[in-house]
């Protein structure tokens, strides 16, 4: 009878351990973990350019069904989420910071705020994302805050978003992104400008 | 400390499995429950959806982009003898046509900057044909993408969208 139950305690601790394993090292559990993954990393801001594609190991494939279902793959668009800002601190609605950035090597970006659970934040402000057409040619500015900021060319509002991530998407990128993301991609810099409560 | 070596085998064997199998299914299962949803928000089978713009209030995929239009249509080939007429109305800037399988693979996608575009969609293992793509599986999710930051041109990409078409019939 004891071994039995040896052998039921086993193969129940094994299936949840298992369950468990995967799904956090997919990034599925606990909810609200970072999207820290992927083989690209260009300034902190991360990608793997195997998604959408059947390429894409069991990790990714998990991860992106559940953060980025229905992404096209690589050649079409690229994808990059950044939940730091260039200090290393995460993002968060009670801080502005600074988004700037230069030329994009793609037909057309943009930059759009997500709240924890990958959704756009629970506001009425329209001000989600900047993209290139506001952006215009050349190097470009936005103020990320909570509320709209009194002289800024262009605002993306963090109300409602508590801790955010920012994704850039790269649309019909170049070839040289694809095959040289460091060398090819001027990646935005995020500056912490204030923080609520901070002295 | 023998008799601890099955049950600790057994342990091992049931978290791989486990693991694996977990990996395994889960875009499956995350990909039906994705349709599901779509269905209860009226994505209809095999018809283009006109889309409202993307907001806070109206998102119902993780990570939609409030700058694009995007036109979704569900599609079941199971039956028999089926096929899929597709087609993307002509859009001046940029636009996509995207299929998605029942595993979340992209295993096809179609631009159309400035032009129409007209596909058949093959139910999974025919042969390949000239204007045709072969689905990997037999349901799925097709996706246009039209590049949409503003009210006025979102507006415009809703008229482009009167174009399209996602149709079953007999082959």
């Amino acid at each position: 009878m004891r071994r039995l139950s040896a052998y039921l305690a086993a193969i129940v601790a094994g299936c949840a351990l298992g369950l468990g394993s995967a799904l956090w090292m997919a990034g599925l559990w606990p909810a609200g973990r970072s999207l820290a993954f992927g083989d690209v990393d260009v300034d902190g801001w991360r990608s793997d350019f195997a998604i959408g594609s059947k390429t894409a190991d069991p990790y990714t494939r998990a991860r992106v069904a559940r953060h980025g279902l229905l992404a096209l793959a690589k050649t079409e668009a690229v994808y990059l989420t950044r939940a730091l800002d260039d200090a290393g601190e995460p993002l968060r609605e009670a801080c502005a910071y600074r988004l700037s950035g230069g030329t994009m090597p793609a037909g057309w970006w943009s930059v759009t705020l997500y709240d924890s659970a990958s959704m756009l934040p629970a506001n009425t402000d329209g001000a989600l994302s900047i993209d290139a057409s506001r952006a215009g040619a050349g190097r470009w500015e936005a103020v990320i805050a909570a509320r709209r900021p009194e002289r800024a060319a262009h605002w993306v509002s963090s109300r409602g978003a508590g801790t955010f991530d920012l994704t850039l998407r790269l649309y019909m990128p170049n070839a040289a992104l694809l095959t040289d993301p460091n060398g090819t991609l001027d990646a935005p810099r995020i500056a912490r400008l204030s923080c609520e409560g901070a002295s | 400390m023998r008799r601890w070596l099955g049950p600790l085998l057994a342990l091992a064997l049931c978290t791989a499995a486990a693991h694996v199998l977990t990996l395994y299914l889960t875009p499956g299962v995350i990909m039906n429950r994705a349709m599901d949803a779509l269905a209860q928000r009226g994505v209809a089978l095999h018809r283009f959806t006109t889309p409202e713009r993307v907001t806070p209030q109206t998102q119902s995929i993780v990570r939609s982009s409030p700058d694009l239009y995007y036109a979704l249509c569900r599609y079941d080939l199971s039956k028999l003898g089926t096929v899929l007429d597709l087609r993307m109305g002509a859009w001046p800037d940029y636009q996509s046509l995207a299929f998605f399988d029942g595993q979340t693979d992209n295993f096809a996608t179609l631009r159309g900057t400035g032009k129409a575009v007209s596909v058949r969609l093959l139910p999974p293992g025919s042969a390949a044909q000239p204007g045709a793509i072969v689905s990997p599986t037999t349901k799925g999710v097709i996706l246009i993408r039209r590049l949409a930051p503003d009210a006025a041109r979102f507006a415009a990409a809703g008229e482009a969208g009167k174009a399209d078409l996602c149709r079953l019939r007999e082959a």
